[in-house]
């Protein structure tokens, strides 16, 4: 009667419980997940592996069967190869060297100092997020290109210099290092303000009564404790700059310095001759060992940033550093970064817009002011389409994401007590995009589905799919992290009220996590519309969206046009995120 | 009604795999209120989440009226949300995005009509004085009122059996105490199955019918709340439950049976006491008996030679309110007795204690905490 089950029979037990779940709702989702997460991120990966070490002698890497490492050795003795590598290492040195100092300076300040109009600053430090990275290059074109840039034609006139060129060259790698440094900030500021805030405040009081001033505190205490943090992110933040193409792909194609990212984009869109697909995905391999390299190293970083761990939930903030006569100079410093992460950009892209050609502002130009670009954008069918494309576009990738969110966060926290290790192949195959480059997603997307049997190659919805792939990593993260806030006793009360799995999913969970659900909705949303290199290299002439086209209207010169298409992108996407933190108030001040 | 038996578990731990449940077997009655009480890891709120089906056992078989809703033998596992259990955590677990009315409602089945489940609900909010916070969120209610909507939440479709999961805990003590009837009065009155865990003795002692000590995933006895205090079968029993003094003796006589008395002689004196479950002919022994159970007297006289009594010097007393604590010396051994508040004798005095022959138990001296070595 009390006999044990000898550990034979428990293996039989077992695997026919394991027969019974398979058949659940549950455990059919789960093995979908795990299915479609591999499909999106890892058959696109091994692709690129596998086209790299194809021979590309007359054929397409894809229809060759000779295995080779030639594209690596033409990669690694091509002697422009060299610069590129170079310039990549310069331009991602440089930009950290602009943009982070900077975006710790104003945590810093914002965070821990008197300073004044805080709120404001902590907003519009926020602001540059709404304009994409390809219009920041255009407006910075149009205010430092040595010729005609506004900025440098001014400087001309005041300075009395003599020449029709500079001072500035926005077409150099330090002017390509500004503009990206730029637009680290924002999201690299919101990154070091959170460490501060984890952050104990009595560890610094504790260094006040021990008699150190303000500075010594800062440097002695505070910086230190924040030293795991801040290198996690500069791992991180070079990752970013590796990735960046919008930038490179702008400035420096007028400036003839290539970066990585750049470099795969002109192997497959050369000027001249057929595109190198072996060339590229070469190049594309290399760059992804690079980032899952660093990735890996963040990755333990932040993992034993444990042993530092600073959060105390202590709602209150340390005293306030006085900065005295500091005071004028540290805001003016937030003031111009404002001025030219946001409103000079923004102003010269909205006047330029307003321009039949390009003019610098006088009495004649003003006179000549008009909505004409924006209606004539209008008339073409092109435009249209683009809008419309970028529109659904935005919407099937931020719905498609955030459901597979939501199931990947799901079965990563509730089952990580799971002894099979799927949760963790989900969490790690999840996170994995972040560290591939859109470019290089667009170019494995490219090998994928020439010839896959499904056939959506030239669809809109191969683009959607390779941005689902790339937010993934952003979206399941972030779901994850807000499911771990959910007890999981609420799932549990719902189960033990009769409810099967999916009713407690979609009546318990979801509706739980729906804050967090739209915040990712909206982030995707505005990613994917602004997002270029992924379209850019799988986008065909039915296919364009908003941001392809403003980068062809650039190539071909004109100026007013894609101004105007710009401004138009970057109202919709502030018109979004304002929509979405509507959306929250609304929701927040209906339910109390 | 409730039969569990031989149910182990265990977890996946940073060190391989950590042993939950070793060997767990008890039954409860219908219309019981069974207690698993134990300290925190002693794999009680385990038990209870088998029960409840959140957890899948390595082997056993739990039955709920004679329906196997696990068996390691023939893999049977019924999910949780099929076998009719209602359950309070321990966090209440109140959907905070829906209203008092929508949790309670949320375990009828979609079937019923509208106005079934209306009058349903209505009828149970009634019950546990809910009825007027029906269309509150749950942010907006306080810790009392919480705890009873996972009640209604948990009773409103008529389960065969109740799980409670330290539902007490998180109430502060003067409304714990104020709940701990109503939960007992509401309980009777649904005469429904409960299985109730708690760390919490005092809590445990005042609301069950009977109680399992749980000790480190074993179940260590069962037994009513007056037996295992009075006259608990093992030494760990008397160790977890209140105060207790152990005095290492020596057997003369008796103890053929449990539960027959016998003559102890120790240090404080000879004495006659019960032989407990735990103990075997020819084991070392040890005197058990409550602070409680000692009578504290004045007159010294007529002490000596006589079993169970003996004099001591007070050495401390600390007053709690309701009753003293008395710390006494008797021949190098500290005993610790309670003293009635009105009564309380000075420190240095000299006391004469008594304690009935009914209120001592024998153990055995080296019974280690090692529950699993247990015969």
């Amino acid at each position: 009667m009390n006999i044990a089950p000898s550990a034979a029979a428990k293996n039989v037990q077992l695997r026919s419980w394991s027969i019974a779940r398979k058949l659940s709702v549950r455990s059919l989702t789960l093995g979908l997940t795990l299915l479609i997460v591999t499909y999106l991120v890892l058959i696109p990966l091994f692709m690129l592996l596998y086209a790299s070490i194809k021979s590309t002698e007359d054929k397409l890497p894809f229809e060759s069967t000779v295995i080779t490492l030639g594209n690596y050795t033409a990669v690694l003795t091509n002697p422009t190869m060299a610069s590129i590598f170079l310039n990549t290492f310069l331009f991602t040195a440089g930009s950290l060297a602009v943009g982070l100092p900077l975006a710790i300076l104003m945590a810093w300040l914002l965070e821990r100092t008197a300073i004044p109009a805080r709120r404001w600053i902590a907003t519009l430090i926020l602001v540059p997020m709404t304009i994409p990275s390809l219009l920041s290059a255009i407006a910075w074109i149009q205010l430092l290109d040595p010729r005609i840039g506004l900025i440098n034609v001014v400087l001309r006139a005041v300075l009395g210099w003599s020449g029709d060129t500079g001072p500035f060259d926005i077409y150099t790698l330090s002017g390509m290092c500004f503009v990206q440094g730029l637009r680290l900030v924002p999201s690299a500021y919101l990154m070091i303000a959170a460490s501060f805030r984890a952050m104990d405040p009595s560890l610094e009081e504790q260094s006040a009564m021990a008699g150190r001033g303000a500075a010594q505190t800062t440097l002695r205490i505070t910086l230190p404790i924040m030293r795991p943090a801040l290198l996690a992110m500069l791992i991180y933040y070079i990752i970013v700059v590796i990735e960046s193409f919008d930038i490179p792909g702008l400035l420096g194609f007028t400036a003839r310095i290539r970066v990585l990212s750049t470099a795969i984009y002109w192997a497959t869109h050369s000027e001249v001759g057929l595109p190198d697909y072996g060339l590229a995905s070469a190049l594309g391999a290399m760059v992804l060992a690079v980032a899952l390299l660093l990735m890996w190293i963040y990755q333990r970083l932040t993992a034993h940033q444990e042993r530092f761990a600073t959060i105390t939930g202590k709602g209150y903030r340390p005293r306030q550093i006085d900065l005295g006569a500091w005071t004028a100079p540290a805001t003016a410093l937030c003031v111009v970064y404002v001025a030219l992460a946001v409103v000079l950009p923004f102003l010269v892209l909205a006047w330029t817009s307003l321009q039949p050609f390009y003019a610098v502002p006088s009495a004649d130009s003003l006179a000549r002011v008009s909505l004409e670009g924006y209606f004539r954008i209008w008339q073409e069918s092109t435009v249209v389409r683009a809008l419309w494309n970028t529109m659904v576009l935005a919407l099937v990738t931020s719905a498609a994401t955030i459901l597979l969110a939501v199931l990947v966060s799901w079965f990563v926290v509730r089952r990580r007590k799971a002894a099979d290790g799927l949760s963790h192949y989900l969490a790690t195959v999840s996170f994995l995009p972040q560290c591939v480059p859109s470019i290089v997603i667009g170019l494995a997307f490219i090998f994928v589905y020439v010839r896959f049997p499904i056939p959506i190659y030239g669809t809109l919805w191969i683009i959607a799919l390779a941005m689902t792939t790339r937010y993934l990593a952003y979206s399941s993260r972030t779901m994850t992290s807000a499911l771990m806030q959910v007890h999981g006793e609420l799932e549990e009360a719902s189960q033990m009220a009769r409810a099967p799995w999916a009713r407690t999913l979609r009546r318990i969970t979801m509706p739980l996590l729906a804050p967090a659900m739209i915040n990712v909705f909206f982030w995707v949303a505005v990613h994917a519309m602004q997002e270029l290199s992924m379209a850019l290299m799988l986008y065909n002439p039915e296919t364009v969206v908003v941001s392809t086209m403003i980068w062809s209207m650039w190539q071909n010169g004109r100026t007013a046009e894609a101004a105007a298409l710009g401004v138009i992108l970057i109202l919709l996407s502030a018109l979004l995120l304002l929509g979405g933190q509507v959306f929250l108030y609304l929701r927040r001040s209906s339910d109390s | 009604m409730i039969s569990v038996r031989d149910l182990e578990k265990s977890f996946a731990g940073a060190r391989g795999e950590v042993r939950a449940l070793s060997g767990v077997s008890f039954e409860v009655g219908k219309g019981e209120l069974f207690t698993l009480l134990g300290p925190s890891g002693c794999g009680k709120t385990t038990t209870l989440r088998c029960i409840a089906g959140l957890e899948l056992p390595l082997a056993g078989e739990i039955r709920i009226e004679d329906r196997p809703v696990f068996s390691a033998v023939d893999g049977t596992f019924v999910p949780p949300e099929r076998r009719n259990i209602g359950m309070v955590f321990q966090s209440y677990a109140i959907w905070p995005h829906m209203t008092v009315f929508q949790n309670v409602a949320y375990p009828l089945a979609k079937e019923a009509s509208r106005s079934e489940i209306g009058e349903r609900v209505a009828r149970i909010l009634d019950r546990l004085s809910l009825g007027a916070l029906a269309d509150r969120l749950a942010p907006n209610l306080s810790g009392g009122q919480q705890q009873r909507v996972a009640l209604a939440r948990a009773l409103v479709a008529q389960p065969q059996v109740l799980l409670l999961d330290e539902p007490l805990s998180n109430l502060d003590a003067k409304l714990r105490e104020q709940m701990r009837f109503e939960l007992k009065a509401l309980q009777e009155s649904f005469g429904i199955t409960t299985v109730y865990v708690t760390h919490d003795q005092e809590e445990a002692l005042a609301l069950s019918d009977r109680i399992g000590l749980m000790q480190e995933g074993s179940l260590v006895e069962v037994g009513s709340p007056a037996d295992l205090y009075l006259h608990p079968a093992h030494k760990i029993t008397a160790d977890f439950l209140g105060t207790a003094n152990f005095i290492p003796a020596h057997v003369q006589r008796g103890g053929n049976q449990p539960g027959d008395e016998m003559l102890l002689e120790s240090p404080i004196g000879s004495f006659v006491a019960r032989r407990s479950v735990e103990w075997q002919p020819g084991m070392a022994a040890q005197l058990f008996f409550r602070p409680e159970c000692v009578d504290l007297g004045e007159e010294t006289a007529g002490a000596d030679g006589a079993p169970n009594r003996g004099s001591a010097i007070v050495e401390r007393v600390t007053f709690l309110g309701n009753a003293a604590d008395v710390i006494m010396r008797c021949n190098e051994v500290r005993l610790r007795a309670r003293a009635h508040p009105t009564r309380i004798p000075a420190v240095g005095q000299r006391v004469c204690f008594s304690v009935a022959p009914g209120s001592c138990m024998v153990f055995r001296a080296d019974s280690s905490v090692d529950v699993r070595k247990r015969a």
